[in-house]
């Protein structure tokens, strides 16, 4: 039976450790705990399921369905992670992981400290920003946070006007739609280049039909809805002193405004690459998706050879793919700690390996069509913010760019840009392209930001306590309606970044 | 086949020392090159505390940073660039009697030499300073024009001065070997080559290997002191804050953020360029910080960092010329409190390169002060 640790005493050390349970973590945690691998996974979340699949067994919905089937199937996953003999240590942030396998984490305002001989990365995506004109004000937020609100708390936004491009910000408006919530607009930024590029890659997307169609079935949901779609938008701004108060764009060179008080913007996510990078794994460039990657072989292996990346946060995957890579990483760290011969290993992931190579070609076509553009990616406006912590601007990076910041590190340190409290989640993809841009060199050759310990914020009460010495452990377990609370608190920081 | 760079001096390292030097030697109107192996500013210089301290110095430092200490006040103008000089005085808290008595002796010593620049503050004068320390604090020292400086921004700002007057900076140029040929310095780097009548060896955690080149054996060690730093809180201390006998060091920026140090090492990895943290000596810094100023609790922590130091065993740094070379100087070593002395270093270099001598007193930073002279 599952051992789900909040407060209780857990070992501080194990074969393998994962950080996060979404279909990835949950997966590997499945594949390695029946292998007789001591597993422990840790979690933001008061329960499993990642982003995807956030209280798929605790909905706060009455009727969850109308978030669709995909979301469903979650369930199945997280019922077979209960069953695992994998520990489940929840509801924490984990700040640090070092290069010599050390995990320190906060677990009701106490850090503690686990050791593990392998490492898997499960971390997932993050929205990909959307530097515009006006994206920092209040009432902006993306619409992963809407959906957040939604899986968690049941809290919708009447009369928001949805901005972007990519596969989630349909099935977002989609599910409002569904739930009898007023959308005031659709704004898709896709542009039209992107339907003939991507036609190249359509025998691949034919080779997943059904997700295809599935896509091609929101679109018509939402248009039949009676809801305003605007295609092929750009220019896109946030109007508004203080707040929101609307949106301005262009089609085909026509301008137009919608006022509204909430405006989510989405384009598309990419890798959650806090804790790849604060580990020093090896990263690239992907021109593909446009992003970094942590560098890693068939197994998931990175540069750091006890750590594998799963998941999203290896590339963006899909969940599906990321329940396949999941076991993959897990057999490879079995194969590494003596629990499995490596033939077996490779009988074992052979099938998984075949499914993530065709869900690839999917991926090329979903990747193509749903590019974001320059613009809303590599902002040109002087005034537009860059890094929303320091509010530094694209003229104060052009600045620091002229008096040497030629490298994010150096730029950082010049501007404070990508010094705030989000370590650069916000800005880091933004900088390296646009200094690519100013250097006119890879973006490979600009590099990103070097990240520094703690990956979430610890106070100084909390720092003040630890000793790796001998572990703090308070012998009381957290009981469900804490467990409620401490969710709202976590959405409420997914909503503030 | 490749031309050879030439120049009166060479400087290696492109830290503070080596900036300010390149500053100092061509403003003389000494042609310079920097050879920084890196960035220029990428280790220690660019990521320290930034305290400008005066207080409680080392007696053999007083003179050199009583000067360096004038120069700050001044350097944002001299230099015509932000430095992010702030004065703001420094005050070390004494927490119980024997703080105080500490404090009493070294003032006598103080008073004995003619310096009047620290000064004790009781309960009430120390408390007036800072509203927020602890009840259990019983009085302090402080040194009015200390303060702090944004140590990349005051860095670059000598690196771009030099320039103007003509000093280049090459980066990402390791030494690899150095050779004296007559009355020439020719030193080699991966794919360059360059040659000098005067070496400066401001190479920080890498001196001692420098050092060797040239020619002078050294006791130096290297570490890696740990910071970290708050996100924004409300403002509750104007002068920079340290303690008489516990490892507590901290500053608060005008956009909030506190900067809390001490002298806690973590692990150096020097042939990586990296560091790794030691979390349970942090959390003994933030308990001292707490413990002093209680409203630090809630602080929230948003990084942690530490930067390749040097370090000699009596903690006093290397200044003056080579032992064993000709036209060889060294300027390293500072032990975690170099930063503040970089304005007056680049100074004693250009006088030891221009005319022969200092007018401050070298003996006690002398690099073969560990020779044993009989065994």
């Amino acid at each position: 039976m599952a051992n789900t640790l909040t407060a209780l005493s857990f070992n501080n050390s194990y074969d393998i450790a994962i950080i996060g349970a979404g279909p990835a973590g949950m997966s590997a945690a499945i594949t390695a705990s029946a292998a007789g691998a001591r597993v422990v996974v840790l979690d933001d979340k008061p329960r499993s399921g990642g982003q995807i699949y956030r209280n798929v067994d605790a909905s706060p919905l009455v009727k969850p369905a109308v978030l669709g089937d995909d979301y469903l199937k979650g369930s199945q996953i997280t019922a077979a992670f209960k069953r695992s003999e994998a520990e489940h240590i929840r509801g924490v942030n984990v700040w640090h992981v070092g290069d010599n396998g050390e995990v320190l984490f906060s677990l009701e305002g106490e850090t503690q400290r686990l050791t593990a001989r392998q490492v898997i990365v499960a971390t997932g995506a993050m929205e990909r920003p959307f530097p515009i004109p006006g994206w920092h004000l209040p009432g902006v937020m993306s619409a992963g946070s809407a959906q957040v609100m939604l899986k968690s708390d049941g809290i919708v936004r009447d009369g928001a006007v949805f901005a972007g491009t990519g596969p989630l910000l349909y099935l977002i408006v989609a599910q409002y739609l569904r739930l009898g919530v007023k959308v005031k607009a659709l704004v898709d930024t896709t542009p039209k280049k992107n339907y003939v590029r991507s036609m190249s890659e359509v025998t691949g997307a034919l080779s997943a039909p059904a997700m295809l169609i599935k896509g091609l079935g929101l679109m018509n949901e939402i248009r039949k809805s009676g809801t305003k779609v605007y295609r092929f938008a750009d220019s896109l701004k946030v109007m508004g002193d203080d707040a929101a108060a609307g949106v301005s764009f262009c089609v085909s060179g026509t301008s137009h405004e919608i006022v509204c008080d909430h405006v989510f913007l989405h384009q598309g996510v990419i890798p959650n690459l806090n804790m790849t990078r604060a580990l020093g794994l090896q990263h690239h460039w992907c021109v593909q998706q446009l992003c970094w990657k942590p560098t890693t072989n068939n197994w998931g292996q990175s540069s750091q050879g006890f750590v594998s990346v799963a998941g999203d946060s290896s590339g963006i995957v899909g969940a599906e793919s990321a329940a396949a890579m999941g076991r993959v990483c897990a057999l490879g760290q079995l194969v590494n700690i003596g629990l499995m011969s490596e033939p077996q290993a490779v009988t074992e992931a052979a099938n998984d390996q075949k499914f993530m190579a065709r869900q690839q070609h999917f991926r090329r076509f979903i990747d193509c069509l749903y590019q974001p553009i320059d613009q809303h990616r590599k902002p040109v406006d002087d005034n537009t913010i860059v890094c929303r912590c320091e509010e530094r601007t694209v003229k104060d990076l052009k600045q620091g760019f002229a008096q040497g910041g030629r490298e994010p590190n150096q730029l950082k340190s010049q501007t404070r840009c990508g010094m705030g409290p989000c370590q650069g989640r916000m800005c880091g993809h933004t900088v390296s392209e646009l200094l690519a841009d100013w250097r006119n060199e890879p973006v490979d050759d600009v590099g990103y930001y070097r990240l520094r310990t703690p990956m979430r914020l610890v106070t100084l009460q909390e720092l003040s306590r630890f000793t790796d010495v001998k572990p703090t452990v308070t012998p009381t377990a957290v009981n469900s309606e804490e467990l409620d609370s401490c969710e709202k608190g976590s959405s409420l920081q997914e909503k503030a970044q | 086949m490749t031309a050879i760079h030439k120049s009166d001096a060479l400087v290696i390292g492109g830290g503070i020392q080596g900036s300010s030097t390149a500053y100092h030697l061509a403003q003389r109107g000494i042609s310079v090159i920097v050879l920084e192996k890196d960035t220029v500013s990428r280790h220690a210089s660019g990521v320290n505390a930034g305290g400008v301290r005066l207080l409680g110095r080392n007696i053999a430092e007083v003179e050199l940073s009583k000067a360096a200490m004038k120069m700050w006040h001044q350097l944002d103008d001299e230099l015509d660039a932000d430095t992010g000089f702030r004065a703001r005085s420094l005050i070390n808290v004494a927490a119980d009697e024997a703080d105080l008595n500490a404090l009493r002796s070294r003032e006598q010593q103080m008073h004995g030499l003619g310096y009047f620049h620290e000064v004790m503050l009781d309960k009430q004068e120390l408390r007036e300073r800072l509203p927020h320390v602890a009840d259990h604090c019983v009085g302090g020292v402080v040194s009015e024009q200390d303060g702090y400086a944004i140590p990349f921004h005051s860095t670059q700002a000598f690196r771009v001065a030099a320039e103007r007057k003509g000093a280049m900076f090459c980066e990402g140029e390791q030494v690899q070997q150095i050779r004296k040929v007559g009355n020439s310095w020719l030193v080699s780097t991966v794919t360059q080559q360059y040659q000098a009548e005067h070496l400066v060896n401001c190479a920080g955690a890498w001196a001692d290997l420098i050092s060797v080149m040239i020619g002078d054996n050294v006791p130096m060690s290297y570490s890696a002191p740990m910071l970290m730093i708050t996100a924004r809180m409300p403002h509750f201390s104007t002068p920079v804050v340290g303690a008489v006998s516990r490892p507590l060091s901290f500053k608060q920026f005008e956009n909030g953020t506190v900067l809390i140090g001490g002298g806690a090492k973590g692990f150096a990895d020097r042939a990586n360029n990296t560091t790794r943290l030691d979390y349970s000596l942090l959390a003994s810094g933030a308990h001292n910080a707490i413990e002093f100023f209680p409203i630090m609790k809630t602080a929230c922590i948003n990084r942690m960092w530490s930067g390749l130091e040097a370090y000699m065993p009596d903690n006093l740094p290397v200044i003056g010329k080579s032992t064993r070379s000709n036209n060889a100087y060294h300027a390293f070593a500072f032990s975690a409190h170099g930063f503040q002395l970089g304005p007056v270093i680049g100074q004693v270099m250009a006088d030891l390169i221009c005319e022969g001598h200092s007018r401050f007193d070298l003996d006690p930073f002398k690099i073969n002060r560990y020779e044993r002279k009989v065994l």
